[in-house]
């Protein structure tokens, strides 16, 4: 059984005028860019990226996917995301290594229970298969948990929300990256967006450090930088926060955890990769910054939290922690949006810590609205507006504050 | 296998015997042994099976640098057997094989290669889709090195510490120590950190020559002598450094020794200054099947013999690339071993008394010559040896091969440090530039070979960290620096990297499985950047760290694939340098809950206690849970609440007012004397974050509570909305500093009344009204007449240390009322009753006040105040379509309320339950919900949609709240 390694990414010549322009080769821009050449027959469109592709979140993310959130803005994304992954592995050609073992969220009191009792309900008002487990049900699914008295935080019961599991990451970048060169799009990487020309409101041309590319859209899928971005060069503010977020693995293990476990108490979430790493992490560094540094507080929080809710794990080994970045917004919800104020300009981010989870939909969907002018219904509740209008989303209830001004 | 351990560098002491249990047999090593050279030297040679294809694999390195001999101890897989010290009664396992490490069933996969390109994963098992569920299972069972039980307990105990100092040093070798004695000399306090058992480094087992007829060897132990007794230096050995972090955090772990009552322990060091002085690794040598048991490095080797007494095999073949192969070669010899020839890669360069000596010893030496292919399945049977060109070649039969390509220093750990690291050709090194403020390098991983030059090096670096100190060394820096200029500099360096002729199984990592071959077909998908070549090999990613492929992959991409001025760039090195144990990170693991002042009085009075937020607080005092007498006792007769958790600031200056007009929605110019004001923060949503009272003890000074969960919060968030006035006030966290006791019910009067003698009755202290007392004469309280449970309440703030006191003393007078505990749960259904919120239970980050019907809270006619939130509340003040906190009560009174967290739906969800119960005192199931606004009308039909219902709704009508005591009579008795 022997294949031709064929090209993943090619080499595209630089053109002075697209039909479409992404910045960002990460997995919203690369997916958006997919879509159109695939759906809506644009395939003169470029994606450029600073680095390479999937160097930001889309390569950093812990790679779970789910549709267990708390409100009905997000819940069908999400539900289509989920149902996406198969049906693009088989589209894409390229093993996505979908691994559906399902995710329990655990509470560790009466409180957590009520709030995981909303997500449930409204999951399964969904349609979607979610359910809320006691503490006993909770160690038959995942034995080695500690049920007892012991942990600071006990376990009261969880989540189980089983179409959920994981999704390498990586293969999703390259298998959307060689989707679009199959469709015509071009990649350029090691390019960088240095301005976006606007004239009577509308987007006339990018530059970049390779030269000034004439284009009537734009997207604004630069993950972290998005926000930064939109500022320099177009004047527009975003509610965006960007934080570190850090994530670990430990050495490779034989089979030992078959579901994403996490625990907003704990802050922590871990689930084992088709490697055999423990691959965990959780909150943010509790303040902004544009470095993907590590902190020495961090890992051993995550030591000590795992090693609470997983006695056995105090005999794993942590391995390699890295950074990434996370753009958050005041309700944790993205912004997608597109002509406002600038006619051609779009915009897909905001996405936190969540971006990996629905990037094949959102790009699917934001292709549409590149394409027809018309947003999708699906994605009209994350305008940017709401945040003018004081009309946050309710993804999460605790109030949010990622600094002081939020 | 007779040991040599008579010889001076040996570490093993041959007088303790340790027995260990490997695969049912018992092995006998000694005092000194590590676990790996202990069962090398009981004739073991594979000692693990690689991750992809099984293939055996043998001791290579013995620092660590892949997984090559981990193994499973005592139920902790993954261990590094060559870093761990042999201790009696140890139980040893193989991982990763079927079977054995000799005959593993698993071998076979080595054969299937061919069929496991890098990134086949991507291209196999999704077709057909049904596959893929069945392939997963396999791929996740035969994934995977060691195995950890779910059941696995931790027997033993770790434990952490956080030193200061003023210097600390990385490596205990000859360029360490003089760092470190350098600098204690100039007054600095020095932590020198060394990952072996002992000091020494490259200079502890090497018997060639010093100066003046010392042995580098006795040079070790003069310099680790000095170290070990100068007062200023505290030495950490079997300590690695794991991470470094900005502004010279360094973490490292200890392994404990015998006296020691840990296993491990976590240390957390702070510096001034930070030198690494780590050394160098040996550059692996690429050729076919590089990787078999047999083969191992130079210093493997050599450390072999002269640290543990065991000759690696009875005859060796060299392949090497620095004049350390040499020299180790001549050692080897000199102790026995047959050294069948000495290939170099290098053309010239060589140390010219060392050829000699191998001349002198008939040792074939082939300049230009390297390893081209070892022969044999699970050991070395042959090497091939090739010309550089690949125009020549010879087959060897051999037991050993000891290889390496040339030197690399040790530079992961100034890569984690976020050094730039450059590549310099004259070494083929990558070297530091651009240190980061007070972090200096020094010795041989600056690419010094000469052992004067690395220890001035190290000298020079320890004057420079004292000079980083602001310690002035008196000129002494210059006269280093020009003596070491004097010294020999750093050596050519072999750059060797391609095999000649390229082979199929040429491993550049050992640990991922990841050959030459595969870096190619890297190339010829498209990745030509070593990051993306990582990850899509994954070649470095493994428990190694990278200390096999680190630097041959970006030096292989950069000959391969870079235009040939282009230097090569290195990849990202992550901490931990040194896998490790999750139970070292989290060290004692302490439990850090707060606790009130009568934490124990309530555990006593039978309070079953919850965590909240960082307290620990009773929820319930009946063992079954059950709160109907708590909440009988408070509205019928008297119960307490111990509240101490929330917060409490004293607020005083000249602009203390303007500050709390700023936070607080209310109009705060006006609070009565003797009287509390009650009011609300929002954040510029408008929604809810805290709510408490205000009173004023006298002119701008002021005392407020804000809820337990806003304690910690409350001074940044004060400050950071006054940061640009420039107000002057001050603020004072009193939260720890007051206990709060909350007494309620019919008869609190009386209550108190018996502990104080002031005049507590209702016209003298009516609702609302604040009062500073003494209880029995003596301990002054602040005392607030409140009503969150809907009855006539005192809530008493009590200092800190009176609070036991006072606690007893209302325990006494309350006795006639059969006065008791009242926990969390009873205030809860108490204050639901009356309609009163829990911020983060009634209200979310989408609730403004005015969705709460808290409204009128908001004082609109204060626009100088700039309050938070403000705009927002004036924007958001009749906006449709937003939640509303509304009261319901079920349909069926016979039907139990919907528990908390059910959502409220029609065709689409519309809200949800906040919190629901039976309510004893009404009979009734009632509950608040947040619903959009067009539900919220009174005798509005909701549909209540509970999890696990199959569709199953129960109704409930939206009811006027408050529910229990509409016009407030029961606060005003």
């Amino acid at each position: 059984m022997v294949f031709k390694h064929e090209q993943l990414l090619g080499k595209s010549r630089f053109r002075s005028s697209y039909d479409a322009v992404i910045i960002g080769g990460g997995l919203h821009g690369l997916a958006t860019a997919y879509y159109l050449a695939k759906d809506h027959g644009i395939n003169n469109v470029a994606v450029i990226e600073k680095r390479y592709i999937g160097f930001g979140g889309a390569g950093r993310n812990t790679a779970i996917v789910r549709a267990n959130q708390r409100t009905q803005e997000n819940l069908p994304l999400y539900q289509e995301a989920l149902k996406l992954w198969p049906l693009l592995t088989r589209e894409l050609d390229f093993n996505l290594m979908f691994y559906n073992c399902g995710n329990l969220n655990l509470a560790h009191s009466d409180a957590a229970i009520k709030s995981l009792r909303l997500n449930v309900s409204s999951a399964q008002f969904h349609g979607i298969d979610s359910r809320l487990l006691d503490a006993k049900e909770c160690k038959t699914l995942v034995p080695a948990l500690d049920i007892s008295d012991r942990p600071r935080y006990p376990i009261f019961g969880g989540m189980y929300h089983p179409p959920g599991g994981i999704v390498r990451h990586d293969a999703v970048v390259w298998g959307l990256a060689r989707g679009c060169i199959k469709h015509g799009v071009h990649i350029h990487q090691n390019t960088e967006v240095t301005d976006i020309g606007v004239k009577n409101g509308k987007v006339e041309f990018i530059e970049t450090t390779r030269g000034k590319i004439k284009t009537e859209k734009v997207l604004n899928a630069a993950g972290a930088y998005s926000a930064a971005l939109a500022y320099q060069m177009l004047d527009i503010r975003m509610p965006i926060s960007v934080l570190t977020i850090q994530a670990m693995v430990t050495q490779p293990l034989k089979p030992l955890m078959d579901h994403v476990v996490s625990s907003g108490a704990y802050h922590v979430y871990a689930n084992q990769t088709l490697k055999g790493e423990i691959a965990t992490g959780s909150h943010m560094d509790p303040w902004p910054n544009y470095t993907t540094q590590n902190t020495a507080y961090y890992i051993k929080h995550q030591a000590e939290a795992l090693t609470e809710l997983f006695p056995c794990l105090k005999g794993a080994k942590f391995m390699r922690i890295w950074g990434g970045l996370a753009d958050m917004t005041p309700d944790m919800a993205p912004i997608i949006d597109g002509n406002d104020p600038v006619e051609g300009y779009f915009v897909d981010c905001g996405w936190g810590y969540f971006g990996f989870k629905s990037s094949a939909v959102t790009g699917k969907y934001m292709a549409r609205f590149m394409a027809t002018g018309q947003c999708p219904a699906i994605l009209k509740p994350f305008t940017r507006q709401r945040f003018e209008k004081h009309r946050l989303m309710g993804e999460t209830a605790a109030l949010v504050e990622f600094s002081p001004n939020n | 296998m007779k040991r040599l351990s008579q010889l001076p560098t040996c570490r093993i002491d041959p007088e303790k015997k340790v027995f260990i249990t490997y695969r049912g047999k018992s092995y006998q090593g000694y005092e000194g042994d590590t676990v790996a050279s202990l069962l090398y030297a009981n004739g073991i040679r594979i000692f693990s099976r690689s991750l992809k294809y099984h293939r055996p694999r043998g001791l290579y390195s013995l620092d660590g640098e892949c997984s090559n001999t981990t193994m499973a101890i005592d139920g902790i897989p993954n261990l590094r057997t060559e870093t761990t010290p042999a201790r009696h009664g140890m139980t040893v396992k193989a991982q990763n094989v079927v079977g054995s490490p000799e005959f593993d069933l698993l071998g076979i996969m080595d054969r299937f290669s061919r069929a496991m390109p890098a990134g086949f994963f991507y291209h196999m098992f999704h077709k057909p889709p049904s596959l893929w569920p069945l392939a997963l299972k396999r791929i996740r069972k035969i994934a995977g090195l060691g195995t950890l039980r779910h059941d696995f307990v931790m027997q033993v105990r770790f434990d952490e510490i956080y030193p200061h100092t003023d210097l600390c040093v990385i490596g205990g070798g000859p360029a360490g120590m003089s760092t470190a004695l350098a600098a204690a000399d100039q007054g600095l306090q020095v932590i020198l950190i060394e990952a072996r058992p002992w000091l020494g480094g490259i200079f502890d087992y090497r018997p060639a020559k010093y100066l003046d007829g010392f042995s580098l060897h006795e040079r070790a132990g003069v310099l680790s002598q000095r170290v070990t007794e100068n007062k200023n230096i505290r030495v950490f050995l079997q300590t690695a450094v794991v991470g470094i972090y900005p502004d010279n955090q360094i973490t490292a772990f200890q392994v404990g020794g015998r006296p020691d009552a840990y296993k491990e322990r976590y240390v957390e060091i702070r510096a001034k200054s930070l030198v690494v002085a780590t050394g160098c690794l040996e550059r692996p040598l690429l050729f076919e099947n590089n990787e078999r048991p047999g083969v191992m490095q130079v210093g493997c080797a050599h450390r072999l013999a002269r640290t543990w007494g065991i000759l690696p095999g009875k005859n060796a073949v060299f392949c090497t690339g620095h004049d350390l192969g040499l020299e180790a070669a001549i050692d080897l010899f000199d102790l026995g071993m047959e050294v069948l020839c000495v290939a170099d890669n290098r053309e010239d360069g060589q140390d010219a008394e060392l050829v000699a000596e191998l001349k002198k010893r008939n040792i074939p030496f082939y300049r230009g010559w390297v390893a081209a292919k070892v022969k044999g399945k699970k050991a070395v049977k042959a090497v091939t040896i090739s010309t550089v060109s690949g125009t020549r070649r010879r087959d060897i039969p051999c037991e050993v091969l000891v290889a390496s390509a040339g030197l690399t220093p040790a530079t992961g750990l100034l890569s984690i440090a976020q050094c730039k690291l450059s590549y310099d050709n004259h070494t083929g090194f990558f070297l530091p530039v651009n240190l980061p403020e007070r972090v200096y390098a020094s010795g041989r991983m600056l690419g010094f070979h000469h052992p004067l030059s690395i220890e001035i090096s190290g000298r020079l670096a320890g004057l420079n960290a004292a000079a980083g100190c602001k310690e002035t060394t008196n000129g002494l820096r210059k006269e280093v620096e020009e003596q070491l200029a004097t010294l020999p500099g750093p050596p050519l360096g072999s750059k060797w990297v391609s095999p000649p002729g390229k082979g199929k199984k040429v491993f550049i990592c050992f640990d991922e499985d990841a050959t030459l071959q595969n870096i190619d077909q890297a190339f010829s998908v498209g990745f030509e950047m070593p990051e993306l070549i990582k990850r899509f090999t994954a070649a470095g990613t493994g428990p190694g760290q990278g200390g096999i492929p680190g630097h041959n992959l970006p030096l292989y991409v950069g000959q391969s694939r870079l235009p040939a001025d282009d230097p090569p760039s290195p990849t990202t090195v992550r901490p931990p340098m040194v896998p490790v144990l999750l139970a070292t990170y989290a060290g004692k693991n302490l439990d850090m809950s707060k606790r009130t002042p009568v934490h124990d009085l309530q555990i006593s009075s039978g309070g079953k206690m919850e965590r909240v937020g960082g307290w620990r607080r009773a929820r319930y005092f009946s063992p079954d849970k059950s709160i109907r007498e708590e909440i009988e006792a408070v509205r019928t007769s008297v119960a307490i609440l111990d509240a101490s958790t929330l917060g409490k600031f004293r607020l005083h200056g000249p602009d203390a007012l303007k500050a709390l007009q700023r936070v607080y929605v209310g109009d705060m110019t006006n609070i009565a004397e003797g009287k509390v004001k009650y009011s609300a923060m929002c954040n510029d949503d408008g929604c809810l974050i805290d709510d408490g009272v205000v009173v004023q003890r006298g002119k701008n000074d002021y005392f407020f509570t804000t809820s337990t969960a806003r304690a910690g919060g409350t001074i940044e968030w004060i400050r950071f909305h006054t940061r640009y006035d420039g107000w002057d006030f001050h603020l004072v966290n009193l939260t720890d500093a007051f206990g709060v006791i909350n007494l309620a019910g019919p008869k609190a009067r009386e209550v108190l009344e018996r502990a104080t003698d002031s005049d507590v009755s209702p016209e003298a202290f009516p609702y609302a009204g604040y009062r500073e007392l003494l209880i029995l004469n003596t301990i002054p309280v602040r005392v607030m007449r409140l009503g969150f449970v809907g009855e006539l309440s005192f809530e008493l703030h009590v200092p800190a240390s009176y609070m036991i006191t006072v606690w007893k003393i209302l325990e006494e007078t309350g006795k006639p009322w059969g006065i008791r505990n009242f926990g969390l749960e009873a205030q809860n259904i108490l204050r639901m009753e009356k309609g009163h919120v829990i911020i983060g239970s009634e209200s979310e980050q989408r609730t403004t006040l005015h969705d709460l019907g808290l409204g009128f809270l908001w004082h609109r006619n204060k626009p100088e105040a700039k309050t938070v939130g403000a705009a927002a509340l004036k924007h958001t003040e009749n906006q449709k379509g937003r939640l509303k906190l509304v009261g319901f009560e079920m349909e069926d009174s016979a039907s139990a309320p919907p528990r908390d967290g059910s959502i409220i739906v029609d065709e689409k969800i519309r809200g949800y339950v906040c919190t629901a119960r039976y309510s004893h005192t009404l009979n009734a199931s009632v509950g608040m919900a947040l619903v959009e606004d067009r539900l919220s009308s009174i005798s509005e039909r909701l549909a209540i949609f509970e999890d696990d219902c199959n569709g199953k709704l129960t109704y409930a009508r939206v009811a006027r709240m408050p529910f229990y005591d509409p016009e407030g009579a029961r606060l005003k008795i």
